[in-house]
């Protein structure tokens, strides 16, 4: 029922399923049920970066370069991105926070979202260092229509989700009459039910819709043309992978079972709506390509090689949930662009290469003799 | 056709095996991950991260033994590896989702 930012319960979160259990109260990482998300929050902070990092002064002179219609591509995707990353910035931690049960993996909800709000600081970077009037580009993600049709798609789960657990949390389970929208029905199992769909549509947001737009990013750099921006993405997609592992994981975990036992009947009944989630957002990511390129194409790309791509990364993605996969595409028609996902060659400054391995003060504290053996007798 | 993946192996540790795609049949030491072994051979496999949280390399594992030196953030389905990571361990096959 009503949330408590401190649960006064005596209870032991090593019972608790991941969500819908007890409020979380002492955040403790001493022991942890699912510690795969530790994992991704250490992960998470090993990538740490700032935008500011990454200069764009060449990219400005570039940009004026580009032909009209590659331009609209640039700031297009640019917007999209926009959008993605402010539902991603506060969301999980508006929808997910309320009603998570497990102190790891409310900590890498919180973790997830802020590295999202990184993101959304680095559009307003390239944006203000390529055009000399920002507003025109942000004020378009609003009344642009082809936006606005992925801003319901990207948003509505999230928010079925947030009315479901705002009606639980003050009046409790029951039928509810809500004003301008009827009687809402809150279960455990309408709540569950919501919740499982909307971790499935924020897997697609990070694991599908990106990468349309990573992709026409990284076509440019191959021409060498925008290539700040390019270390940006490279930047964004690093963490965008790992926040997918997130989803993924707590997919596998209530499908196979292996938390909430309901959770796998709700897996198993929603399968059909997750494959559909899947295919829909397949499908609009191709009409965001024709889109993209409705005044003409870039070299290297274009609607049907972009379309391909999209088909082939969300066969992938399925089958890392366990799905099958949709589309007849089995290769990928853009291999080159895997080289700019690798993450381990991300380079902000020249002076300074962002190993993912490598911490600030970092210690080793396994010595032993033999490690002094190369000083010889002093 | 089998193609020696590997070049200017240890002498000290002979582990060869093979891997079993298809028809095609590579042989791979246990001194790197599959991944870079397979990509020697001439055999494209989609990665991303190549460090074992992005789950992009996974693969069938259809039988044999593979081994994660140390154990990758993505999920492994029961039936499949991660090539980025694994060390083979033994004659193994596998095949593409």
């Amino acid at each position: 029922m009503s949330y408590s930012t401190f649960n006064r319960k005596k209870f032991d979160s090593l019972q608790e399923p991941m969500f819908f259990g007890e409020n979380v109260n002492v955040a403790r990482y001493d022991q942890q049920k699912h510690p795969i998300f530790e994992k991704l929050i250490e992960k998470q902070l090993s990538f740490f970066w700032r935008p500011e990092e990454v200069d764009l002064s060449n990219d400005r002179k570039d940009f004026l370069k580009l032909e009209v219609h590659e331009q609209h591509i640039f700031l297009s995707n640019l917007k999209y991105q926009t959008l993605l990353d402010s539902v991603q910035g506060r969301s999980p931690n508006v929808a997910l926070l309320p009603i998570v049960s497990l102190p790891e993996l409310e900590t890498w909800i919180e973790t997830w979202s802020f590295s999202e709000t990184i993101h959304s600081r680095s559009y307003t970077h390239i944006i203000r260092n390529i055009v000399n009037d920002p507003t025109k580009v942000f004020d378009d993600i609003i009344v642009n229509d082809e936006i606005a049709k992925r801003a319901i798609s990207v948003s509505k789960y999230y928010d079925d989700l947030i009315e479901l657990v705002n009606l639980y949390n003050t009046l409790g389970l029951g039928v509810h009459h809500v004003p301008e929208r009827g009687d809402v029905t809150v279960s455990m199992h309408s709540l569950k039910k919501a919740l499982y769909l909307t971790v499935a549509s924020v897997n697609v947001l990070e694991a599908i819709r990106f990468y349309v737009s990573f992709a026409c990013s990284f076509a440019f750099a191959e021409r060498t043309l925008m290539e700040g921006n390019a270390k940006i993405i490279k930047l964004i997609a690093r963490d965008e992978a790992l926040h997918l592992n997130g989803t993924q994981h707590m997919m596998n975990l209530m499908a196979l079972g292996r938390d909430d036992p309901e959770m796998a009947k709700i897996a198993e009944e929603c399968k059909d709506d997750v494959i559909n989630i899947f295919v829909e957002a397949a499908q609009q990511e191709k009409d965001w390509a024709k889109y993209l390129f409705k005044d003409g194409s870039m070299i290297g790309l274009n609607a049907q090689i972009l379309g391909q791509y999209v088909e082939y990364i969300t066969n992938v993605r399925m089958q890392a949930v366990g799905l099958e996969a949709q589309f007849e595409t089995k290769n990928n028609p853009i291999p080159w662009i895997n080289a700019w996902l690798v993450s381990d060659n991300v380079q902000v400054a020249p002076q300074e290469a962002e190993i993912t391995s490598y911490l600030v003060g970092q210690i080793d504290n396994d010595l032993d003799g033999a490690d002094f053996d190369d000083f010889g007798d002093l | 056709m089998t193609i020696l993946a590997t070049s200017n192996k240890a002498p000290e540790d002979p582990q060869v095996h093979r891997v079993l795609l298809g028809k095609q049949q590579i042989l791979v030491s246990e001194d790197e991950p599959l991944l870079p072994q397979l990509e020697r051979a001439g055999v494209t496999i989609e990665y991303q991260c190549r460090e074992g949280y992005c789950s992009s390399c996974a693969i069938k594992l259809l039988w044999g033994k593979v081994e994660y030196p140390v154990e990758p953030l993505a999920w492994i389905h029961s039936g499949a590896m991660l090539a980025c990571c694994a060390i083979v361990k033994s004659d193994i096959e596998i095949g593409f989702f």
